[in-house]
């Protein structure tokens, strides 16, 4: 071992751990460069209210990315938690008298059903041994359709409430600004930090790391690998219910389609922030480095103008080039840390 | 003397289908000291330490701690009563850091977070404990086996076993990691521990044992304490006696396949690699491997079939071979059964005819009328005891279905049949069908390698015996020189045990 392999390797190992925070410093600098409109606080707050969303998701999806699974149903559980708040804020009729809910019930509820679906993704995966993919793809369809049968296929229009019903301000939580940001950025950060200390800091944390890594181990060790994935799916499931809050209370009206492939930008993100799909490796914060990228990049192209068509090539470019990258990560950090165990292990003995 | 026994099981029985693995067994666990438990493979061992881990229960039996029944449902209860399991393969999460893989499962929390600062502290107690102290936080997939292997034994004594189970332990270990695993054993053992020790080398057990217990098809045929042990004694009672062994038939000397100067590399660290291997395997010739486990001989086997990247020069009936690939071994002549029947080996989906012709359907349509001919007309010579052969190929027992993948070889006209433990997990009946076979097939000009693990099987097969130890060949032995003794002595890797006297290993 020669310091100058290792001192490049080292530096080397240390821009791939970084290339998500470099390809954000990148994008920022290039698009602020090319575009004058880019830094501004308008741009700004409305780029991060769409960051926010997909990082909402993004944060579900990690955890479940890190047991060794995946969830293709977050788009569909978002579209259809907006269309039961869309539901419940225009009054159900039970018997010829129509009944108005508070907005916190309709919340409750709301969230309720994203944990149902995430736990029937868990239940399948965890306890029938579906596979994630299937599972999920399954309920995409299961939570659309539903979605679709309780609008009839209609939007729900003004969610607004009125105060003869006593069920106004559902709009705020994806409107109202504290401290000069907007809601969903709150929500999506005190969510995230969250999740990062449960993943980071947690027992359940650990676990669901250990499952990701040898599931196998993992029940030899006690751990309950069906529970803690069952867990992960929920929280997946909650995520996604709030992101269908939150593009309900913006638009003021819940729509049954909202929510078409963001699975997608979800796992891109998760992907870009260097979790691996095969469980075990990866962070919170990285997927929220990965969904700013995706976010700041569409938002970018838009603004200097590039064809819808090339935005959707380019992103598919760069998540591709991301796992390539990542592949080369493991590689050489393996390479590294041999060189830089094997030889102590060997004075040791 | 009966305080002297922390754990017994009694009157154990587990059936799984088609065989026995426990018939009705007492074993018993003495306090302080290196239990050792000896077997060929397939007499029990491992099935007795999974039940005694909590892995599996069994159908019948007792198991007593202190003399109190308990009962273990899962390896939890058998953690929570003290007592731990390192398995053969181990169980290590790569992607975590040493403390968490100690910590796995029984995190320490301070207010509901991961108290970090405490688990280091308690996972660095515990390999000084075991004299080997090293850093927290590389994570274990950097870590040579040896190492993980530590990292198991840490595991187990910070969550408080008292009875420690060690199954094969250096199976997969480099002589120093094996030597310094023994000074651990003896430290562990010095500080009150009982220890369960599983292993099929003759000579780390006679310098680790106080109390030796031999396991054979399934029953205790030996019990003593080191005192009274000696290797004869293992060896007469390992290596069983009943079966009816008709005399090899004697080796015709035209040589078929020359391997000269073979080198396996290997691809991580748990494989044996293999460097300039010769030897030559004549026509009619029952060559056997004999070797221990992470001797090379599975790996030997794998490259011969082209299932594994290898070098050297080789020659099929003074013809280059290559061995780039399987299919292009089988079509030279070379065919291999592997040694897992069910994960290489059937399709448990098709048919008994199905599976046998399942390697030689070639070309763009399947001539039908002649498969089903060729299909009866091996399934006759091979005696393969079926109804009809479109029964589903899980119909049939362990030893039938051994047989099917024989014919399927034989579908290829081999010139070379590798067979990797010809007779793993079938009954004696069978086996001895099976050797029979093998000898018919021998007789008309067939050359067959074969590897086992089991003494026996070497010595009544084999016309022709080597002995692999660490990737060398260690002897090269002949019918009737194929002893006990001679296949024992080449197979152990010899160590320099620390405080080893001669007067303890001869006896």
């Amino acid at each position: 071992m020669t310091a100058p392999t290792t001192l490049t390797s080292r530096v080397l190992l240390l821009l791939l751990k970084l290339r998500a925070v470099l390809m954000l410093v990148i994008l920022l600098a290039l698009f602020s460069a090319l575009s004058p409109t880019f830094f501004t606080a308008n741009n700004l707050s409305i780029l991060a209210k769409h960051v926010s969303i997909s990082a909402l998701l993004a944060t579900g999806m990690t955890l479940v990315v890190l047991t060794g699974g995946i969830d293709l149903s977050v788009g569909s559980i978002a579209g259809l938690c907006g269309i039961v708040a869309g539901l419940l804020i225009n009054g159900l009729t039970i018997g010829g008298s129509t009944h108005y809910i508070p907005i916190p019930l309709v919340i409750l509820v709301a969230l309720l059903v994203g944990a149902l679906a995430g736990a029937c993704n868990g239940l399948l995966v965890a306890r029938f041994s579906v596979a994630p993919f299937i599972a999920t793809l399954g309920m995409l369809y299961i939570a659309r359709g539903t979605a679709l049968l309780l609008s009839n296929g209609h939007t729900f229009p003004n969610l607004a409430g009125s105060p003869a019903h006593h069920n106004t301000g559902f709009p705020a939580l994806g409107q109202s600004f504290l401290l000069g940001i907007p809601a969903p950025v709150w929500i999506a950060l005190c969510i995230a930090a969250l999740a990062a200390l449960l993943a980071a800091r947690t027992p359940f944390g650990r676990h669901v790391y250990a499952v990701g890594g040898n599931e196998r181990a993992a029940r030899l060790a006690g751990i309950r690998t069906s529970r803690v994935k069952l867990i992960t799916y929920i929280l997946s499931g909650l995520c996604a219910a709030l992101v269908g809050l939150i593009i309900a209370a913006q638009l003021e009206s819940a729509h049954p389609a909202t929510g078409e492939s963001f699975e997608l930008n979800a796992i891109a993100a998760v992907v870009l922030g260097g979790t691996s799909l095969m469980g075990g490796r990866g962070s919170i914060g990285g997927s929220l480095i990965g969904a700013l990228v995706i976010g700041i990049l569409a938002d970018g192209l838009v603004m200097l103008g590039v064809s819808e068509f090339w935005q959707i090539v380019i992103k598919g470019i760069v998540i591709v080039l991301a796992v390539a990258v990542d592949q080369l990560q493991s590689r050489v950090q393996f390479r590294f840390l041999s060189n830089l165990f094997r030889p102590k292990q060997e004075a040791n003995q | 003397m009966t305080d002297d026994i922390v754990l017994e099981a009694r009157g154990i029985l587990k059936r799984y289908p088609g065989v026995t693995a426990l018939d009705r067994i007492d074993f018993r666990v003495h306090r302080n000291a290196i239990n050792v438990l000896i077997g060929e493979n397939g007499a029990g061992k491992s099935t007795l330490m999974r039940i005694l881990a909590g892995a599996e229960s069994a159908d019948t039996g007792q198991i007593l701690l202190e003399g109190q029944p308990i009962t273990l449902r899962s390896p939890r209860d058998a953690s929570a009563q003290g007592i731990a399991i390192v398995h053969q393969e181990l169980s290590i999460f790569p992607n975590l850091d040493l403390s968490e893989n100690v910590f796995a499962g029984r995190e320490l929390t301070r207010h509901a977070l991961i108290d970090r600062p405490s688990e280091d502290e308690r996972t660095n107690s515990a390999l000084s404990r075991l004299g080997k102290p090293m850093p927290v936080t590389p994570q274990a997939s950097t870590l040579s086996l040896g190492r993980r292997q530590l990292v198991e034994l840490a595991r187990t004594l910070t969550h408080g076993a008292k009875i420690l189970i060690l199954d094969e332990p250096t199976s997969a270990l480099s002589l120093t990691e094996a030597e310094s695993l023994f000074r651990v054993l003896a430290e562990l053992k010095a500080s009150g521990l009982t220890i369960i020790y599983i292993s099929h080398r003759l000579h780390e057990l006679l310098y680790l044992g106080d109390y030796f217990t031999v396991l054979r098809n399934g029953r205790i045929v030996g019990e003593a304490p080191r005192a009274d042990v000696s290797r004869n004694w293992i060896v007469e009672r390992m290596s069983n006696r009943g079966l009816n062994t008709t005399p090899a038939p004697t080796a015709a000397t035209t040589p078929l396949l020359r391997v000269r100067n073979f080198t396996i590399p290997t691809q991580d660290d748990s494989e044996v690699s293999i460097t300039g291997l010769n030897f030559t395997l004549n026509k009619g010739e029952i060559l056997g491997i004999y070797g221990l486990l992470g001797s090379g001989r599975t790996e030997l086997l794998e490259a011969l079939a082209g299932a594994r990247s290898s070098a050297g020069t080789l020659t099929l009936s003074e013809r280059k071979l290559s061995l780039d690939s399987t299919t292009a071994t089988v079509k030279q002549g070379i065919v291999l059964v592997p040694e897992d029947r069910q994960r290489d080996g059937l399709v448990p989906e098709l048919s008994i005819r199905e599976n046998i012709a399942l390697g030689s359907l070639h070309g763009l349509f399947v001539h039908r009328a002649k498969l089903i001919q060729r299909t009866q007309q091996l399934a006759q010579d091979l005696n393969i005891a079926a109804p009809n052969l479109d029964l589903p190929i899980t119909t049939l027992s362990g030893g039938n279905q051994q047989k099917v993948l024989l014919a399927r070889c034989l579908m290829s006209n081999p010139s070379v049949l590798l067979l990797d433990e010809p007779t793993r997990g079938v009954d004696a009946g069978a086996k001895l069908e099976i050797y029979n076979i093998l000898r018919t097939l021998a007789s008309k000009g067939l050359a067959i390698l074969f590897t086992s693990s089991e003494i026996e099987e070497t010595q009544t097969l084999a016309t022709r015996a080597l002995v692999l130890c660490q990737g060398h060949i260690a002897a090269d032995l002949t019918h009737p020189y194929i002893s006990d003794e001679a296949l024992f002595t080449a197979a152990s890797p010899h160590i320099s045990l620390p405080h080893f006297t001669s007067s303890e290993v001869t006896l």
